[in-house]
């Protein structure tokens, strides 16, 4: 394996390409008893739509997330959670818009937790009853995002934020999406999206990194098979779809979500450079040490469950706040006044250094969780940027980047509110 | 490889040196009785702390320092261990060597985490009346919040019945209309006096010596006069009767919670039985009620059941559809049963030995939980280090877990339904 040194953040990083296309990622930590490998597949809740062997295919929405649950399946009755328990390793896994990642983290028994790993996420089985089932675990999961109103407030931005984008369905899909997914259904977007030319397995801990290049060789043999074509563009103009919207539901005090609409950041170093850029103008004009925040907090209009930053998805993009509030909209009219007077008072110097120091030293900070840095290493890799390269980007990025993306994006044409109010009290 | 070194009457610095993180962390906290008079204050304390010093004297000051020094961060910290309720400061921060040349970060957070504690702004010997009445409303927001999300909500309302005649029956941060009566004045002469009398628990894991840590540490110990009040020792449940309790609000899901009773708890010598057992019947994807309640007859999405071993509680949690609560009840019990009658098979007893191994192997592996494992531990009275208690659990054999089932006395259930109209 190909070895890259990182002497500013004390990391070493083994990288290679097998014959059958797998990406291998290994993080040697010497000295520390965890260990944990992701196994990632770049295909998330909204690719839905893709083409393979010159057919045309449209999933249901949610497919991703219902493939990911029914993954845990395998012949022969076998229980793959309590084979990673016997082992002592916990088994996880997670769908997100654009990419569904398998997980373990263990102690003792790497290896075989390893093989166990590549093993199960490569073999499809599904039956039409085990299928069936599962539509009442995943409905019982839906009702459950239903009361939580992070995830609702979220999902109605989205809808009123976004034309065409897929964001804006729930990564569940919804209770009628899912009635149509078959055996059929998900074997295609195995075949189409589980092959290793699509994924990158990524280990952190104390291992050997030739060895996992060797197990992965193995267990998922040297063939390179095709992949599907997903539909990545969406057509969107740079304007909220519509303004507001609210819902009610049993909370104490009214949450929002607010967003607004961003250019997709692309790919490449490009692309994280964009995404810094929007990190520091979301710290320049609502994070904990702006004007604006102390201002909004003092008079009561936030409280500490605010927070925001800037979010990338296949496709999409967005500068995010939310938090408990009994005026969102006022706060919305603030953070879009702001806009004009720091586009007008500009950022100095010591400002921009200060604010760059506290983002590298959060970020480097960030790197002690092993689940943190495999997820990193792995988003990023898909958007064709090596994570550990961040110090760079923050070594060169310049004030006037900032501005200009305050200026481009924060307006009131590209932003949508989502409010979740409470219940009215029966007098 | 803890360190203790007692700085005074009271006073316990406990110093994990380690290097191989790329952030260290340093707590602080005072230990209080649990007790519904003072826990609304105590939780608003630090929150009180962070909003200004005299010299950073408004949030935005207060991080302005913070980016500074790296992004380092500073967090309330108050947790409920048992019958005591602590309170205090959290640090986290970059390691001085990924500075750049000639920056420092430990020293001077060390020496803010002193301004933070012993300089907070203050108006006419009280605390700055307006920060008060602001972190007031957010606590009161915090307390309203735990509402929307239903399952620790229906957790907290299982507490609330079940321990009437506990400690565990006081709300972690206090009652909403005991944060509203709260005024400047005795809020500070209440701090004032708890920095004096209680317990001091300080916790450092990172790259320095622990000689290094308690020297800095110095200064704020020389500002505070101190008159040390030994706390009593921890106690188990203290029963005050138990009930069948259902609610209706207007949700989707319906949570159904548990709870059961043992004597036991982290201070006995069946601590590790009854952690194992506790492992077999609910927590974690190998348990009898995931295998059962939801993998075999999809009662439910999440099912767990967690042991509160300072106390001697098992609590269970489920969320279900409202026509599946009798259904669900059954089954759980009929679960506890199959453990009661000793069935329990090699495997499930494998599977919770290695899933507890695993997560104490790891103890050692970030800052956070070498604090919170050690940091908690020694108030709760648990005085294993994570070896001694894994060699605990390795011994724990399938007869004794029935045993510990069979002490579980089924104690309050709370069922939370949608609304019937």
């Amino acid at each position: 394996m190909k070895q890259y040194r990182y002497p500013g953040l004390d990391e070493t990083m083994h990288k290679t390409v097998l014959p059958n296309g797998l990406t291998v990622l290994v993080v040697p930590r010497p000295g520390f008893s965890r260990k944990m490998a992701y196994f990632v597949t770049d295909f998330g809740s909204i690719h839905t739509d893709f083409r393979m062997d010159g057919q045309e295919y449209q999933a249901p929405a949610g497919v991703a997330h219902f493939l990911e649950h029914k993954m845990f399946d395998l012949p022969g009755g076998r229980d793959v959670s309590a084979e990673f328990a016997a082992l002592g390793a916990n088994v996880n896994a997670f769908t997100s818009y654009d990419m569904t990642a398998y997980y373990f983290s263990c102690t003792d028994n790497f290896e075989s937790s390893l093989r166990l790993l590549l093993e199960f996420v490569s073999t499809p089985y599904f039956t039409d009853e085990s299928v069936a089932k599962e539509m009442g675990i995943i409905d019982q999961e839906i009702g459950m995002n239903t009361d939580a109103p992070d995830s609702r407030v979220f999902d109605n931005l989205t809808a009123i934020l976004y034309d065409n984008h897929p964001i804006r369905v729930p990564i569940l899909g919804t209770s009628e999406t899912i009635r149509r997914i078959t055996p059929q259904v998900l074997y295609d977007c195995h075949r189409a999206f589980y092959t290793p030319g699509n994924m990158i397995l990524c280990v952190v801990g104390d291992v050997e990194p030739n060895r996992v290049a060797e197990i992965a060789g193995a267990v998922l043999g040297s063939e390179k098979r095709p992949m599907g074509e997903k539909r990545c563009h969406w057509p969107e103009e740079m304007r909220a779809r519509e303004k507001t919207c609210s819902a009610r539901m049993e909370v104490a005090m009214p949450t929002f979500e607010l967003g607004f609409k961003c250019e997709p950041t692309g790919r490449g170093e490009g692309a994280i450079r964009r995404e810094v850029v929007g990190d520091l103008a979301a710290e320049a004009l609502f994070g904990e040490s702006s004007p604006l925040y102390l201002r909004l907090y003092e008079q009561g209009l936030i409280d500490s469950s605010f927070g925001g930053g800037f979010e990338t998805v296949d496709g999409c993009a967005m500068l995010l706040c939310s938090g408990d509030s009994e005026a969102p909209e006022a706060v919305r009219d603030a953070i879009l006044a702001q806009a004009e007077t720091l586009i007008r008072t500009g950022i100095s110097k010591e400002d921009f250094l200060r604010m760059k120091r506290s983002a590298l030293g959060r970020r480097i900070r960030d790197l002690d969780s092993f689940d943190s840095t495999c997820f990193r290493l792995c988003a990023y890799h898909l958007s064709g940027f090596d994570y550990f390269d961040f110090p760079g980007v923050y070594q060169t990025v310049q004030p006037e980047e900032i501005l200009e993306f305050v200026d481009r994006v924060v307006r009131e044409a590209r932003c949508a509110l989502s409010v979740i109010n409470p219940v009215e009290e029966a007098i | 490889m803890i360190e203790t070194i007692q700085l005074q009457p009271g006073v316990t610095l406990r110093c994990c040196a380690d290097t191989r993180f790329k952030q260290g962390c340093l707590s602080f906290q005072l230990v209080r009785p649990m007790d519904g008079a003072e826990a609304a204050l105590n939780a608003l304390i630090p929150a009180v702390l962070l909003r200004g010093t005299r010299v950073h004297r408004d949030l935005r000051a207060i991080t302005l320092r913070l980016d500074e020094l790296y992004g380092a961060s500073v967090g309330t910290l108050v947790r409920r261990v048992g019958d005591y309720q602590t309170t205090g400061l959290y640090c986290s921060f970059v390691e001085d060597r990924f500075c750049l040349p000639g920056d420092r970060v430990l020293a001077p957070m060390a020496d803010f985490l002193r301004e933070l504690l012993l300089e907070p702004l203050t108006e006419k010997g009280g605390f700055s009346p307006a920060f008060v009445e602001s972190e007031k409303k957010n606590l009161i927001s915090t307390i309203e919040s735990e509402r929307n999300d239903k399952r620790a909500y229906a957790m907290e309302k299982l507490f609330k019945t079940m321990c009437r005649g506990d400690s565990y029956g006081i709300s972690r941060l206090g009652e909403k209309e005991d944060v509203a009566k709260v005024d400047p004045d005795g809020l500070y002469a209440h701090y004032r006096r708890i920095l004096q009398e209680s317990p001091v628990e300080i916790f450092y894991v990172g790259s320095a010596p622990a000689k290094e840590v308690a020297r800095l540490l110095e200064p704020v110990l020389a500002g505070i006069d101190r008159d040390f009040r030994p706390l009593l020792p921890q106690t188990g449940f203290h029963d005050g009767g138990g009930s069948n309790l259902t609610e209706e609000m207007d949700v989707a899901q319906g949570k159904l919670c548990m709870g059961y009773v043992t004597p036991v708890t982290n201070r006995d010598p069946e601590f590790a039985a009854a952690q194992v057992m506790n492992t077999v019947f609910g927590a974690g994807m190998t348990s009898k009620l995931f295998m059962n309640v939801r993998e075999k007859y999809s009662l439910c999405y999440a099912i767990g059941s967690g042991y509160y071993a300072s106390k001697g509680i098992v609590a269970v949690s489920a969320g279900i559809d409202f026509d599946k609560e009798a259904q669900t009840r059954a089954e759980i019990a009929r679960q506890l049963d199959a453990m009661r009658n000793g069935e329990i098979t090699q495997q499930e007893l494998n599977a919770a030995k290695e899933a507890l191994l695993s997560a104490l192997r790891g103890t050692h592996d970030s800052p956070g939980s070498i604090e919170s494992y050690y940091a908690t531990g020694a108030l709760s009275g648990m005085h294993m280090n994570p070896v001694q208690y894994m060699d605990a659990i390795r011994a724990v054999t399938a007869e004794q877990v029935a045993a510990e089932a069979r002490r579980l006395k089924l104690h309050t259930t709370y069922f939370l339904k949608g609304a019937t109209e």
